[in-house]
């Protein structure tokens, strides 16, 4: 019980995130839950580990928005899977977030850089 | 776009279908099958916990526990369906028959008449009308030329309003072609306006058209609908009313019924000054209508208290104006040792004469079904904290697992709300049933639908039963604590659950409950009885009696009609001999007057009443009704208005007012009025108004010597069954009048149990709610012992074991419910005492006290005990104690 509310925590610190980067990885066109997984390991360079669980959840989510929309379709390996593709809405959404996280991060940036002699570190 | 809500299926689906792509990768990465898979697994992370949050995304996580709940509730009830049925139908009885009298109670006691600020109405009473009047209701009626006193302006009532019926029962009415009845009123031309009686169609009345005495007709909302569907055409047509014209003008509110007491009213006219449209239907007397008639009254009056005065401003002002009134017509003022009329006001804020007709019998029903309702409930409380009890451990463990004590309520709470939800749905159907089976025996005409304070008052009980339902068991189930689940032994962890003090306590206030019932109902039941058997003074089988209103332009024609009819009715096959009277026996009417003996007023010892009651009665009047006489002579077809005036007695005329003389050719007459009488005949005291009277002296009068004559009731004693003769007798009157219909036809015997259709109906009801307090008490008691027997199968077990016998065992089951049936019934006597002694005016023939009743309530609530018992100590005895020990 105690690990499944750590979970819920990081979750929720995690969740913006977790969304844009969907939603931006879906930018590319339709793709599958792990397609989604593989590609934002990818690219963050096995930084992110994507928890599948929470994504799943999230593309849930999003798709209850009706920021992106989930149908059934068959991978290029001819698997059943479920294949996510940006909705309209989610591409306004995509724009949005994206300029918001560019905020938060100058923010953040701005906060962490000013001269307590930690800027080499992470440069 | 637009499918419903994705299922949990498809998102394991999604996951599976995952896993397998994530595995097709890692295999292309290099990994072995096998390693793939579990790799694939083991990034996933935690699977179910996935499928837990997708369930759970977008609920109020409250409700889905609280749906979890339900769900837990419906399949736990479902495996003991008979707990279930027996837990449910205990509430729907318990809680429908409350809903069911009160709606009732509601209906007719507290509910407010639907007119403007109900608060302001006072309804006009009086003491001691003065002496030489003839009154409707000695205390609700009064003259005209009272009212037109009182209602001139600034005397504190504005306005004052009279309203009379036009008949006592109903009066003939035709629309169209077809004669019909109804009932109907003469009232103020301020009535409407006056009372604040709103008229969605058309106008009321105005003081003009009462002056003019206008021909025009205000309908009820409910006769509207009933006669005339709601049709708006029906304004400005004729309804003619004892064949005089009136044009129909408005139809009044929903739900007012006039002010009637215990009527409903189907139209008003204003009030009227001819013949056809006197007060209560009658003829005129003496020439005089009521509105000359200064010594009749008759009117009833309400009123509403003019702005800024009070009741007692009002009194005030109204009194000397009143006492005036009271004797025009009269000496002017009181006789000489004569109490002088007091004007009163009474409140009128809730429906008329219901409070006395049924307040009593109603105040009784509903604390007999509260009573119900107290065994229902601590009913199911207990098989409830019974049934919760072996699940002790449940609990224990999951209190032990780190519960919280606000779940375990919350779950016994949507438990108990099951079978609460389910108990109250059928206690409101059971209660409309009821409601309208209620209304049709109590003859209540008015409208006892449940409204919203009844659903109301159900609600809350309701809601208290839920608690009280979760509250119960969770004491039980808590009580264990969460050690009990390390307690192994059913011998150890159950032996406290089975001697629960609250239980013992519970059973034996069930069975105090139980006595009063019983008590209560037993006396009105035997009160039921007394009233059957009463011995009526006459033989009343075969006597069959209706009423003829033929129109009577002149006495001796009117004479000659009722020669003429009674010839012909005579002749009839079957027909031993036929008479006639004005006031049918057995109806609640009576006409009292004083009566002057010998030319005085008669001086009575004691202070004994001076009434008298009397009756206008044809030849063979004795005959007939088989009432013997006891000297002298019955009326014959030779006394006429020619001979000599003839009256007959009956033995407390005799006794009161001619005391150790011979009564015979003695002449009396009625006080005030110029008719003397020789008695010549005097009979046995016999029932003359209902059945429950006690004696009171009467007088009969010759209808043919008299200077008044109406409407009559023809009474025949006939060979067989009385209503076959009815056709003939149909026949017999029509050649006389084709127009006459037969008015309410039926036997005397019927007629006389009218009078005490309320005492059959409420102590049916009694009885009924007696029984059925038994049959809760008996389950709930057979309940509650199964159950601690079976909780105490290992302590009998052990006692079988080291020795007990069987008749020890049983009578250790047997003693516990004995002393509780002593306890209960200890508490009972006293408290159903005090019951009977409320009772006390509701009874005939039986003492609040009688033993009889009180002896048999006690045996039944030991019987009920005996047997609910008999079953678990049976079962106690045939224990097997080594099969007991190892049921561990």
């Amino acid at each position: 019980m105690a690990t499944q509310e750590n979970n819920d925590d990081r979750i929720a610190l995690l969740q913006g995130t977790l969304d844009l980067l969907i939603l931006k990885t879906l930018v590319l066109g339709p793709c599958h839950g792990q397609g989604v997984a593989r590609s934002i390991q990818h690219q963050s360079e096995e930084l992110f580990l994507v928890d599948h669980g929470s994504l799943y959840v999230a593309l849930q989510r999003l798709e209850d928005k009706k920021w992106i929309s989930g149908k059934w379709g068959v991978s290029e390996n001819n698997r059943k899977a479920r294949f996510y593709s940006l909705t309209p809405r989610g591409r306004e959404q995509l724009v949005e977030k994206t300029g918001e996280w560019r905020r938060l991060a100058r923010a953040m940036a701005l906060i962490l850089d000013s001269g307590t002699g930690l800027k080499g570190e992470e440069a | 776009m637009f499918r419903r809500k994705r299922s949990a299926d498809d998102f394991r689906a999604e996951i599976e279908a995952h896993l397998a792509l994530e595995a097709d990768d890692l295999k292309r990465e290099g990994l072995s099958e096998d390693e793939a898979h579990w790799k694939a697994r083991r990034e996933f992370g935690n699977v179910r916990a996935a499928q837990e949050r997708f369930y759970m995304r977008g609920r109020w996580i409250g409700l889905d526990k609280l749906l979890r709940d339900l769900r837990f509730g419906l399949r736990s009830l479902g495996q003991s369906p008979g707990f279930a049925a027996t837990a449910i139908l205990t509430l729907a009885l318990g809680i429908g028959a409350n809903t069911a009298v009160f709606s009732v109670m509601n209906a007719v006691l507290l509910r407010s008449l639907p007119v403007e600020h109900p608060d302001r109405l006072v309804y006009l009473r009086t003491s001691d009308q003065p002496r030489g009047t003839g009154t409707i209701d000695t205390t609700e009626t009064f003259s005209y030329a009272v009212y037109d006193a009182l209602r001139q302006p600034g005397r504190g009532l504005s306005p004052v309003m009279a309203y009379v019926p036009l008949s006592s029962t109903k009066v003939a009415v035709r629309y169209g072609a077809q004669p019909e009845e109804a009932e109907g009123d003469m009232v103020s031309g301020t009535f409407f306006s006056g009372l604040g009686v709103n008229l969605p169609l058309g106008r009321g009345f105005s003081e003009q058209d009462e002056k003019d005495h206008a021909p025009i007709a205000v309908i009820s909302y409910n006769y509207w609908t009933r006669r005339f569907a709601r049709s708006p055409q029906v304004m400005g047509t004729t309804l003619y009313v004892n064949a005089v014209p009136m044009t129909i003008v408005g139809v009044a509110a929903e739900g007012f019924e006039g002010v009637e007491p215990g009527g409903s009213t189907d139209f008003w006219i204003p009030l009227q000054d001819r013949r056809e449209l006197n007060a209560w239907g009658n003829p005129p007397d003496e020439g005089k209508l009521y509105m000359a008639h200064s010594t009749w009254w008759c009117l009833r009056m309400i009123g509403r208290l003019a702005p800024g005065v009070t009741r007692t401003q009002a009194l005030a002002e109204l009194q000397p104006v009143f006492q005036t009134a009271a004797y025009v017509g009269l000496s002017g003022s009181p006789q000489q040792g004569e109490k002088p009329a007091v004007l009163s006001l009474a409140d009128a804020k809730s429906f008329p004469g219901y409070d006395q007709q049924y307040g009593n019998p109603l105040r009784m029903l509903m604390a007999m079904v509260g009573l119900v309702l107290l065994i229902a409930l601590a009913n199911v409380a207990m098989l409830l904290t019974a049934r919760n009890a072996t699940r002790q451990r449940e609990f224990s463990l999951r209190l032990a697992l780190g519960a919280g004590r606000g779940e375990l309520f919350l779950q016994l709470l949507v438990e108990s709300s099951i079978l609460v939800t389910a108990g109250g749905a059928l206690a409101w159907g059971f209660a409309e049933l009821a409601t309208r089976l209620l209304g049709q025996w109590a003859q209540i005409e008015s409208s006892l639908a449940p409204d919203s304070t009844v659903l109301l008052l159900t609600l809350a009980v309701l809601v208290v039963a839920a608690l009280l339902f979760s509250l119960a068991p969770l004491r039980v189930a808590l009580a264990g604590g969460a050690e009990l689940a390390l307690k192994t032994s059913a011998a150890t962890s159950n032996a406290d659950a089975g001697k629960s003090r609250t239980g013992r306590i519970v059973v034996a206030l069930q069975m105090t409950m139980c006595v009063v019932l019983l008590v209560g109902a037993g006396l009105l039941v035997r009160t039921l009885r007394n009233l059957e058997n009463t011995p009526l003074g006459l033989r009343v089988d075969g006597l069959v009696v209706f009423g003829v209103k033929p129109s009577v332009p002149s006495i001796p024609q009117g004479v000659a009609f009722y020669v003429n009819l009674m010839n012909k009715l005579r002749v009839l096959p079957g027909v031993e001999s036929v008479t006639i009277m004005e006031e049918r026996l057995g109806s609640w009417w009576s006409d009292n007057s004083d009566m002057v003996v010998d030319g005085r007023l008669p001086d009575v010892a004691n202070g004994a009443s001076r009434t008298v009651r009397s009756n206008v009665a044809g030849p063979d009047f004795f005959r007939t009704l088989g009432v013997p006489v006891l000297a002298g002579r019955d009326f014959a077809d030779s006394d006429t208005a020619a001979s000599p005036h003839v009256g007959i007695v009956n033995e407390q005329f005799a006794q009161r007012f001619l005391p150790n003389v011979n009564p015979l050719g003695h002449t009396i007459g009625p006080y005030n009025v110029p008719y003397t009488m020789t008695i010549v005949g005097v009979v046995k005291d016999h029932k003359y108004r209902s059945i429950d009277e006690e004696p009171i002296p009467m007088a009969w009068y010759m209808y043919a010597q008299i200077p008044y004559l109406g409407p009559m009731h023809v009474e025949m004693r006939v060979h067989g069954e009385p209503l076959a003769i009815l056709p003939a007798a149909r026949k017999a009157v029509q050649q006389l009048d084709p127009n006459l219909p037969l008015i309410r036809p039926m036997t005397q015997r019927a007629q006389f149990d009218t009078t005490i259709s309320h005492q059959i109906l409420f102590a049916r009801l009694a009885g009924f709610f007696g029984f059925l307090a038994v049959v809760l008490v008996a389950t709930g008691l057979y309940g509650t012992l199964a159950y601690r027997v079976s909780m105490r199968t290992a302590e009998i077990g052990v006692r079988m074991a080291v020795g007990a016998r069987r008749e020890q065992v049983v009578w250790m089951i047997l003693k516990d419910s004995l002393l509780l049936t002593a306890a209960g019934v200890a508490m009972g006597v006293p408290l159903a005492m005090l019951v009977g002694h409320a009772l006390t005016s509701s009874l005939y023939g039986v003492r609040p006290l009688d033993a009889v009743t009180y002896l048999l309530a006690v045996v039944g609530v030991a019987a009920v005990a005996l047997a609910a018992s008999a079953v678990p100590a049976g079962r106690a005895a045939s224990v097997d104690p080594m099969k007991a020990l190892r049921t561990e």
